[in-house]
């Protein structure tokens, strides 16, 4: 497969490089399993350098928080991140499964319609028919894998599942074992077997995860970025990698752009501005650090489609229009107040993003 | 020379005790030298005797004020501590050997309290190390590093080298750098005296920080006339119990730590020799804590906790779990990722609620001395329980007893108590009377807890007795004052404590603050507050008269100034409001105060057109009240008020002002209800509904009885049968009404 045409690559092939640079220069003792010792998994996540290759940070933020995920991973307990919408869950889990596994495509991904089969296992059902219960007719689910190899598996967005495939998980990662009556087999997980899920707080009550199976995780609370300079230091970043995979034609945004938006976006997010001095209404969706990556990302497709190749003013504010307007009239509103109270009396160089938004609602 | 042995340590570090006793019961001593101030040995008795119970800390404090103090606090594993233990244990002579206490006091005369300053003026170089540290800062590295160590020569060794690099980095640079250098070669002097008394270098251990343990190496003895020049200040001392929670509070180096009863727990793990002990521990109480408040804990998750614990030590190379990762570990495996969840389960476990004992009779303060002679001479010993008691107090002269002492015993107790409660020594808790206005009754609630002593020690600071501490105090606060309310309020309690001299000092700065002009509100809270005093105070045998004149002047700037403050906006009204009665009510108190002007003031308030109409309302129903506005001018008022042309929103404000007070009397005049009624006759449409939003608002809070009588008075007017009447009144608006009630509150009425 030719990787240059594919849209997105998994984490352990676009960071190959370092994950064998941190492979070769291992020192610490590797839990059975694993393919770097914890250490090594911590520099992969939040930088560093492995011999004389600059290892890049994947996760900015708490460098603890990705502590205590490897820590849960290693002690072999099941991992559960939780967080608003875009505070890089998926990103981070992705990453641990990349280094710990060097194989991050174990994925179920966690829908109403996901059933307890796509958790455990289901058939083949022509081969079911034809045959009867047999190993070449079943059809193995991540997590089974996982489990047979002694990896990482990864469930995404958890509390979207219904309860009953929820619960099969209880007995999955209690007794370490699936059973299979069909075929009168029980397969024991290998070492090194966890699951990192992920939920969304915004889900809160879609399906509220039960005592049982919350006590089998450990929970590890992602937070938004803590400060504006780190923030802007995920978003440069991000864009970075995605303009690098994209093809974009388009300059990098200056660090003016970048600063602007995750300036409005923080302050539409907490509902102040930065300097606390003045409350603001926040528009009903998340304007998570994930938004501002891909807002800036289409900013940059627009000004290399249909510009000069650099970011204007024009393309922004038709970015930050879609991203904050998400319900036409409530949003609306809170994005005009801001426009007029807050960016209009900043002036200088907010001038000319507030003429483009101000057109876009006029 | 050859020097003693040098056992630099950190002062309230488990570690440290544990491998100090080890090497003092290797070495086996005869004199051990301990940092602390070299006057103050005599306290050493009183610290090792069998009833003490650590946290206890010495404290010495200047005699003149401004008092300054320093304090040495001791944990049960602080290492100076241990080390006095062992001598005492094992008939060794014991020694402190750092500056004289009222050297340091002397010393740090320019400068703030020292036991700040520690802290303060390390600031920097532990800045530096925080960074060097790079995770959780220099109190998790030096627990990884030293705590945690095993090897007795480990700790000894790398605290020496700790104290010498930070030394290094601090050389010179530091404020208390001089005093640094004072204190070792002052201790250096000791241990020389020490030398040429008759002990041998190897039988001398010198407990020290490990700051200064190359300086001890390289100072120069104090010289005789050295020591002759040091600067004294006049100072007392004494030993107190301590609590964890005040270790915890105090922050910076050897002043406090962060989690004393943590570090408890690591000193009893090391007692047990098990490493792990502490960190099972910890998690345990976590969790039990936890139960105990109702929420369940699994033996499972705690068990997780301690792994999870475990392989955050190991990512940071270390093998056994630090402060910082246990508490993380709880957060995640016991709460869910939250800390909230787990935060007062933390705070119990690394703070705790320890408090120390000290044996009666151990070095008191004079204060305390004065405190337990008063419980005496009043006869509440008793009550020094940890159980809490009851006491009702009568103030009156209990005329069946033969002396005048005992006559007014409760009397006595009440001052006594009060000047506690001024002090901040929670001994007495005061209840509410149940019988209103029984002035002469108190009720308290007296418990003695360790806290309540250390207050008491705390406030020998203030003065030598209760009642001279209790006068400082009221006097701080008379500086400290912001507003006229808050001297009124040093006037009460100074009442309450029975003290006329703090009464005269505060009349004082009352009168030269009065001069500056203050709002309505302020000038009503204080003139309502020396009313109390002055109509109640002669319960309390003092003379009220030196209050009279300044009442007198407040009051009669209130009157001044009412019809000003009236213009306001609605919600400024609550406040004058509740102002003029406050004034009203001392007008009505006291005949020193001259009712004419209050009452002028009052009319012309509820004369006047252009003031907030509610309050003119308020002032007319008050005048009523006090009977200065006959039926017929109020008549007049109310077909003025409610004429036809006056905004409906003005004439119903002003009545739901009228009605604010004395309903009774309302209620009973017919010619009132009847002008009301030909008032809403004689309004159309538009301003019917736009006077009814304002009238509902007016009779909301009217109870079902009042509003019985109104319908009386109504069906009379109307004649209706009053109990149909009373009916539709009192019922429960239907759907439709209510629909076009709520449609009217969202009138706009700025169109008409």
């Amino acid at each position: 497969m030719d990787h240059q045409k594919v849209q997105r690559l998994p984490a352990e092939q676009l960071f190959q490089h370092e994950l064998d640079a941190l492979i070769a220069a291992e020192r610490d003792a590797v839990p059975t399993g694993w393919r770097m010792s914890p250490r090594s998994v911590r520099t992969y996540i939040c930088g560093g350098r492995a011999g004389s290759t600059p290892i890049t940070p994947k996760y900015i933020g708490s460098e603890r928080l990705v502590e205590i995920a490897i820590s849960t991973l290693v002690t072999d307990r099941a991992l559960l991140l939780i967080g608003e919408p875009g505070t890089a869950k998926s990103w981070l889990s992705e990453h641990l499964c990349a280094a710990i596994n060097g194989d991050s495509t174990k994925v179920v991904q966690g829908t109403a319609g996901t059933t307890e089969e796509q958790i455990r296992y289901s058939w083949n059902y022509a081969m079911l028919i034809a045959q009867g219960p047999s190993p070449a007719a079943m059809l193995k689910s991540p997590v089974y894998r996982a489990m047979e190899t002694g990896t990482v598996a990864r469930l995404e967005e958890i509390s979207r599942c219904a309860s009953e495939v929820q619960d099969a998980l209880i007995s999955i990662l209690s007794e370490k074992r699936i059973s299979v009556p069909e075929l009168g087999v029980e397969v024991p997980a290998q070492k090194g077997f966890s699951l990192i899920a992920t939920a969304n707080t915004r889900d809160k009550g879609v399906n509220e995860m039960s005592a049982a199976l919350k006590r089998r995780f450990n929970i590890v609370v992602l937070p938004a970025p803590a400060s504006l300079e780190a923030e802007m230091d995920i978003v440069r970043t991000r864009v970075e990698q995605l303009a690098g995979s994209l093809d974009l034609n388009a300059a990098l945004p200056a660090g003016e752009v970048v600063e602007k938006v995750c300036t409005i976006f923080r302050e539409l997010r907490s509902g102040q501005t930065l300097d606390g001095a003045q409350k603001l209404k926040p528009p009903t969706g998340v304007l998570s650090t994930a938004e501002a990556i891909s807002l800036l990302a289409n900013s940059m497709a627009l000004a290399g489609s249909f510009g000069d190749g650099r970011i204007t003013d024009g393309d922004l504010a038709a970015g930050l229009q879609g991203a904050v307007v998400k319900d036409e009239d409530k949003d609306g509103l809170a994005w005009k107040e801001y426009l007029e109270h807050i960016m209009k009396k900043r002036g200088g160089k907010w001038a000319g993003l507030y003429r483009e938004c101000k057109e876009l609602n006029a | 020379m050859e020097l003693p042995i040098l056992f630099g340590v950190r002062h309230l570090s488990p570690a440290g005790a544990f491998h100090l006793r080890r090497l003092l019961d290797t070495v086996r001593p005869r004199l051990v030298l301990v940092e602390g101030p070299s006057d103050l040995s005599g306290q050493l008795p009183d610290i090792t005797r069998p009833e003490t119970a650590p946290p206890i800390a010495i404290l010495a404090y200047t005699q003149a004020a401004p008092v300054r103090s320093i304090l040495y606090p001791f944990a049960e594993y602080s290492p100076e501590y241990q080390a006095i233990a062992w001598a005492h244990e094992h008939g060794a002579e014991c020694r402190f050997m750092d500056l004289p206490s009222d050297v340091f006091l002397a010393l740090g005369s320019a400068r703030p309290p020292v036991d700040q300053q520690e802290g303060e003026a390390r600031f920097d170089a532990y800045a530096a190390l925080d960074a060097q540290a790079g995770e959780d800062g220099h109190e998790t590295f030096w627990e990884r590093t030293l705590e945690h160590a095993t090897d007795p020569d480990a700790y000894r060794l790398g605290a020496a080298e700790f104290g010498a690099q930070l030394r290094d980095l601090t050389a010179g640079r530091e404020g208390d750098w001089a005093e640094t250098v004072v204190r070792e070669a002052y201790m250096r002097r000791v241990i020389e005296d020490a030398l040429s008394g008759g002990y041998a270098p190897g039988e001398i251990v010198a407990v020290t920080g490990a700051y200064h343990v190359e300086g001890l190496k390289t100072a120069a003895p104090m010289t005789d006339a050295e020591i002759a020049a040091l600067p004294r200040e006049p100072s007392s001392h004494t030993l107190m119990p301590y609590s964890y929670y005040r270790l915890s509070t105090r922050s910076g180096y050897g002043a406090g730590n962060r989690a004393p009863a943590y570090y408890s727990l690591l000193w009893q793990g090391l007692q047990k020799g098990s490493g792990s002990w502490a960190a099972e521990s910890y998690l345990a109480r976590i969790a039990l804590y936890q139960r105990e408040s109702g929420t369940s804990v699994s033996s499972a998750e705690v068990i997780e906790a301690v792994r999870l614990a475990g392989s955050l030590a190991a990512l940071r190379g270390s093998g056994r779990p630090a402060l910082r990762d246990l508490r993380d570990a709880a957060v995640t495996c016991l709460g869910g990722g939250s800390f909230a969840a787990v935060s007062r389960a933390v705070a119990s476990a690394e703070i705790g609620s320890a408090i120390g004992m000290l044996p009666d009779g151990v070095s008191r303060t004079s204060i305390q001395a004065d405190f337990y002679r008063q419980l005496k001479d009043l006869k509440l010993e008793k009550y020094r329980d940890l159980t809490a008691q009851d006491l009702p107090l009568d103030l009156r002269e209990n005329r069946n007893v033969k002396t005048a002492r005992s006559a007014f015993l409760d009397l006595e107790r009440s001052a006594f108590l009060h000047r506690l409660r001024v002090l901040g020594v929670s001994f007495g808790q005061r209840r509410e009377v149940e019988q209103d206005n029984a002035t002469w009754a108190e009720r308290w609630v007296l418990r003695w807890a360790p806290e309540a002593e250390i207050e008491l020690v705390e406030s020998a600071l203030k003065g030598d007795t209760v009642a001279q501490a209790a006068s400082f105090q009221l006097g701080e606060r008379v500086e400290a004052a912001a507003g006229m309310a808050d001297i009124a309020a040093v006037i009460e309690d100074a009442f309450t404590c029975g003290m006329a001299g703090a009464v005269t000092c505060a009349t004082a700065a009352l009168q030269a603050m009065a001069v500056d002009a203050a709002g309505l509100d302020d000038l009503a809270a204080t003139a309502h507050r020396l009313s109390v005093v002055v109509q109640y105070g002669g319960v309390r045998r003092l003379d009220s008269a030196p209050l009279e004149p300044i009442l007198r002047q407040i009051y009669l700037r209130c009157c001044l100034i009412l019809s000003t403050a009236c213009a306001c906006d609605d919600t400024g009204a609550k406040v004058v409001a509740q102002s003029i009665e406050r004034v009203n009510a001392a007008a009505l108190a006291h005949d020193f105060l001259d009712n004419q002007p209050w009452l002028d003031a009052l009319t012309q308030v509820a004369r006047r057109d252009d003031l907030n109409t509610k309050l003119s309302g308020f002032a007319a129903a008050i005048l009523l009240e006090r009977g200065a506005m006959d039926a017929q001018s109020l008549d007049l008022e109310v077909r003025r008020r409610l004429s036809r042309g006056v905004p409906a929103d003005l004439g119903a404000g002003w009545f739901e002002g009228l009605a604010m007070k004395n309903r009774y009397a309302l209620i009973a005049r017919l010619p009132l209800w009847r002008s009301l009624s030909e008032y809403l006759d004689g309004l159309d449409d538009e301003e019917f509904k736009r006077a009814l939003v304002f009238l509902r608002r007016a009779f909301a809070d009217f109870s079902a009885g009042e509003k019985d009588d109104i319908a009386e008075n109504l069906g009379e007017l109307w004649g209706l049968n009053s109990r149909q009447v009373s009916e539709a009144v009192n019922a429960a608006l239907p759907h439709e009404s209510q629909v076009l009630l709520e449609g009217l509150d969202s009138f706009d009425f700025d169109d008409i």
